[in-house]
């Protein structure tokens, strides 16, 4: 039986040949040879920068570079240790190799992203194939160290698919799956050195318990079968829910990391038909898959996925000598400096809404999605939003200092968004205002026409049968009266026309009497509250147009049981309040209100002022106008 | 008697001088604007000043200005003023100072020549007038259902009217046909229904009445 977890170090295969010390050890049996010291001390070197790079945020490139340089010196070093054996297969300068590889990626991705754990993580990884490579070493002492961690690079190859590209572990599952698999390979293969009696891990064992080996064989088997199976379906899953740039920077990795956890246990299972029966083949596939998974990462980076992050400081230097050409290169330049190409920006507009940068609304994304938001504020005074990919960056800290380096320039392009937007609504609002204006004088010239015209020529006509009937006094008498009573309707509907384009009150006494009149003329009992304050007639006469169609609207649509007016002067000039006890729900939505609210915010906007509408359902609507005097 | 005339537009201003004359007023001076108007007033010290309310200088309402100083520094003179329309603040403003001797009449009942006339008499025999279009206004604002004047019954708004309009209680009960005593005692209702002093004159019950109706 072929185990489905077959470690690349290690043939335990049917252990004949006593070989649990990795598949060279089929064909070499370990020699004593080397001097340990030549190995204990690079690795107390080793330790020192990789607890460094974990700890400062921004590592200086030298210790970096020693670290690797180290590391690299360490791979020689076995490389010669191990293949300077009698007899030893070439296949054991995969270890070394391999190492050499996720050495170098580490390095990069180190340098790239210092606040990145995948660098980190890559180096550990270079560690332990070194040290599981040491399993064939001809020390004891040495051995036993590679037999201890013969399975850790598997586990760390499981780790770093599930890390990418944050670096961090990101949900349950990844989590519990990274824990087995360390699990799995770490302590599940602690029998075969310690209660085996026929292998190279003499120095270790503490009993001969075959069955207790071949127990825990079989459970590491079926656990790390699984484990690698879930890692698989897990990597799909997150490529197929990625969004198109997340896709673009997981793609390389994960698309090797599914082949890789698919066929490492896979190829395993049909090393007989595969491979015959030499297991050095099979561990030269499964070493090469995983050794090479550095490349699928160097892939990514190649992609832009994992773009360098120093950035953040050059970002402001960009910022500093930008011209000032648009947003998109701001948004660029942001995305550059945190490596995440799908990086979005937001501005705060008024009140508690978000637009994009071309000024179309917007709305926050839902933590849940996957996407991250920092705040920027200009001190205490919110701009906007920096939105990013919560799974390319884990730790929000760059984001913010970003944000705080790129304030003032996403308020400069709030403002000219906001300026655009003004300068749009502006243009619109003042078609509508003269297309209002032309309706209104097409409205009073078909009255006069309909109305006042068309009695006067009845009335010219009487005048014509007044002259006719000169000779008959009482006949005279009769039709004068006639004329005058019809000239009389004829002056009343002309000064309901009058009334309706400006009221004389207005003109004569401003908005206290106008609104007086208005109010006598209401169906609905209202309540007018207007001082004798005069204001600019072009003020008047649009406060005057607020309450006169705010108060038709109630009375059409409100179904109000009373009315109120209130006009006040404001510090800067005067303010106007429309207040019903209605239905409410008025608005540019509300029922048939939509197009004179509109009318009346155009109105109000030409003067700089603002029409404020509250108007929840049920509750009354209050309508408030305010408008600036300019002297 | 004597009347000044303050009319901006020259036609008006002649028909109003001819109607005036015709019923044998003494037209003493016509003004053309508000200053001429008090100007006119001094000099010669007229019985009644009969005035458009929108005048030059300002063409605002200038006239009701002239007529209010007028008033003020000629405390005998009859105010009549006309305008294109029933504004109540205006009726209130001249009803303020003194309610004896003053009118407010829309500019169309010119054309009704007798009644204009009897008006005109009226104002200037100490009474007070004002135009049905600004009581009918005053009645028909709507009020919350609570109001007094809901309980009022239609005869008794009736003669609540012609008290707005400045009727004494014989004019009343001729124009109602119904006796004086019967006037009285409506108009005695309506001051309880209302919670209204009872005025010591017709004059003063007009502003009375005004002033409830523009609550």
């Amino acid at each position: 039986m072929r185990p489905a977890w077959s470690p690349p170090t290690t043939d335990r295969g049917d252990g004949r040949d006593g070989a649990c010390a990795g598949a060279a050890a089929a064909a070499a049996p370990p020699i004593a040879a080397g001097a340990p010291a030549a190995v204990g001390a690079p690795a107390a070197v080793a330790a020192g920068p990789a607890v460094a790079v974990r700890a400062a945020p921004r590592p200086q490139l030298p210790p970096l570079l020693l670290f690797c340089a180290a590391l690299a010196l360490l791979a020689a070093v076995e490389a010669v240790l191990l293949l300077t054996q009698p007899g030893a297969p070439w296949q054991l300068a995969l270890f070394p190799l391999a190492s050499a590889c996720w050495c170098a990626a580490g390095g990069v991705a180190t340098v790239r992203r210092p606040r990145n754990r995948l660098g980190a993580l890559m180096l550990a990884g270079a560690l332990a194939w070194l040290a599981a490579g040491l399993a064939n070493a001809p020390l004891p002492a040495l051995a036993a160290i590679g037999l201890v961690v013969a399975l850790a690079p598997l586990a760390l190859a499981g780790h770093l698919l599930h890390a990418f590209p944050s670096g961090r572990l990101r949900g349950g599952a990844s989590r519990a799956i990274v824990v087995g698999l360390y699990a799995t390979a770490l302590l599940l293969h602690a029998p075969s050195y310690l209660l085996r009696a026929d292998g190279a891990g003499a120095p270790l064992q503490l009993a001969d318990r075959p069955e207790l080996v071949d127990l825990a064989l079989a459970l590491q088997d079926a656990l790390g079968g699984l484990l690698m199976l879930a890692t698989a379906v897990l990597l799909a899953l997150r490529l197929r829910a990625a969004t198109g740039p997340q896709r673009r920077v997981l793609a390389p990795l994960a698309l090797y990391g599914i082949a890789a956890v698919v066929l490492v246990p896979l190829l395993s299972r049909l090393q007989g038909p595969l491979f015959g029966d030499d297991p050095r083949a099979l561990f030269t596939a499964q070493a090469v898959l995983l050794g090479l998974l550095p490349l699928a990462f160097a892939g990514a980076v190649l992609r832009g996925g994992f773009a360098p992050t120093a950035g953040v400081q050059e970002l402001s230097a960009r910022l500093g000598a930008g011209s000032g050409g648009g947003s998109a290169p701001l948004r660029e330049a942001l995305a550059d400096a945190l490596g995440d190409p799908s990086v979005e920006l937001l501005l705060a507009t008024g009140g508690d809404g978000w637009a994009d940068l071309d000024g179309r609304a917007a709305a926050l994304p839902d933590p849940r999605s996957g996407r991250g938001t920092v705040a920027v504020a200009v001190g205490p005074r919110r701009v906007g939003a920096i939105v990013y990919d919560a799974a390319l960056i884990a730790d929000a800290a760059p984001v913010r200092e970003a944000a705080a380096i790129i304030a003032l320039a996403l308020d400069r392009e709030r403002l000219t968004v906001e300026l655009v937007a003004g300068r749009d609504r502006l243009r619109r609002s003042r078609a509508r205002i003269a297309a209002a204006a032309d309706a209104e004088r097409r409205r009073i010239a078909r009255d006069l026409h309909d109305g006042v015209q068309g009695r006067l020529v009845v009335l010219a006509l009487r005048a014509g049968e007044l002259a006719q009937a000169a000779a008959e006094p009482d006949a005279v008498r009769a039709r004068a009266e006639q004329l005058r009573r019809e000239l009389d309707d004829a002056l009343a509907a002309l000064r309901e026309l009058v009334h309706g384009v400006l009221p004389a009150a207005l003109v004569e006494r401003g908005l206290g009497a106008a609104v007086d009149g208005l109010a006598d003329r209401m169906p609905l009992p209202t309540i007018v509250d207007v001082g004798d304050e005069r204001y600019p007639p072009a003020v008047e006469s649009a406060c005057w147009f607020v309450i006169a169609e705010a108060l038709a609207n109630a009375v059409k649509h409100a179904r109000a049981r009373t009315l109120a007016v209130r006009v006040a002067p404001t510090a800067a000039g005067v303010r106007v309040e429309v207040r019903d006890d209605g239905v409410g729900g008025a608005g540019p939505a509300g029922p048939g209100a939509g197009g004179g609210l509109r009318g009346l915010a155009d109105r109000v906007d030409v003067l700089g002022g603002r029409l404020l509408v509250d108007s929840p359902r049920g509750a009354g609507t209050l309508i408030v106008a305010e408008l600036p005097c300019a002297s | 008697m004597r009347v000044v005339i303050g009319e901006d537009e020259a036609l008006l201003r002649e028909g109003l001088a001819l109607v005036l004359e015709r019923a044998g007023f003494e037209v003493a001076a016509l003004a053309a604007d508000a200053d001429a108007l008090v100007a006119a007033a001094d000099a010669h010290r007229p019985r009644l000043v009969v005035t458009d309310i929108r005048m030059p200088p300002t063409q605002s309402d200038d006239g009701l200005r002239a007529a209010l100083a007028i008033r003020a520094r000629l405390p005998e003179t009859a105010l009549l003023v006309l305008s294109q329309h029933a504004q109540r603040r205006y009726a209130v403003e001249l009803l303020a100072e003194r309610t004896a001797g003053v009118g407010y009449l829309l500019k169309q009942r010119v054309g009704e020549v007798d009644a204009f006339c009897a008006d005109v008499r009226r104002v200037c025999d100490g009474g007070t007038v004002l135009d049905p279009d600004l009581v009918a206004t005053l009645l028909g604002r709507a009020r919350p259902d609570d109001d007094p004047l809901h309980r009022l019954t239609p005869r008794q708004r009736e003669v609540l009217a012609l008290m707005a309009a400045g009727r004494s209680n014989a004019a009343i009960a001729e124009r109602l046909v119904i006796t004086e005593k019967a006037v009285v005692k409506h108009v005695s209702r309506i001051y309880d229904q209302l919670d209204l002093l009872p005025g010591p004159d017709d004059h003063r019950r007009v502003l009375a009445v005004v002033r409830y109706l523009s609550r």
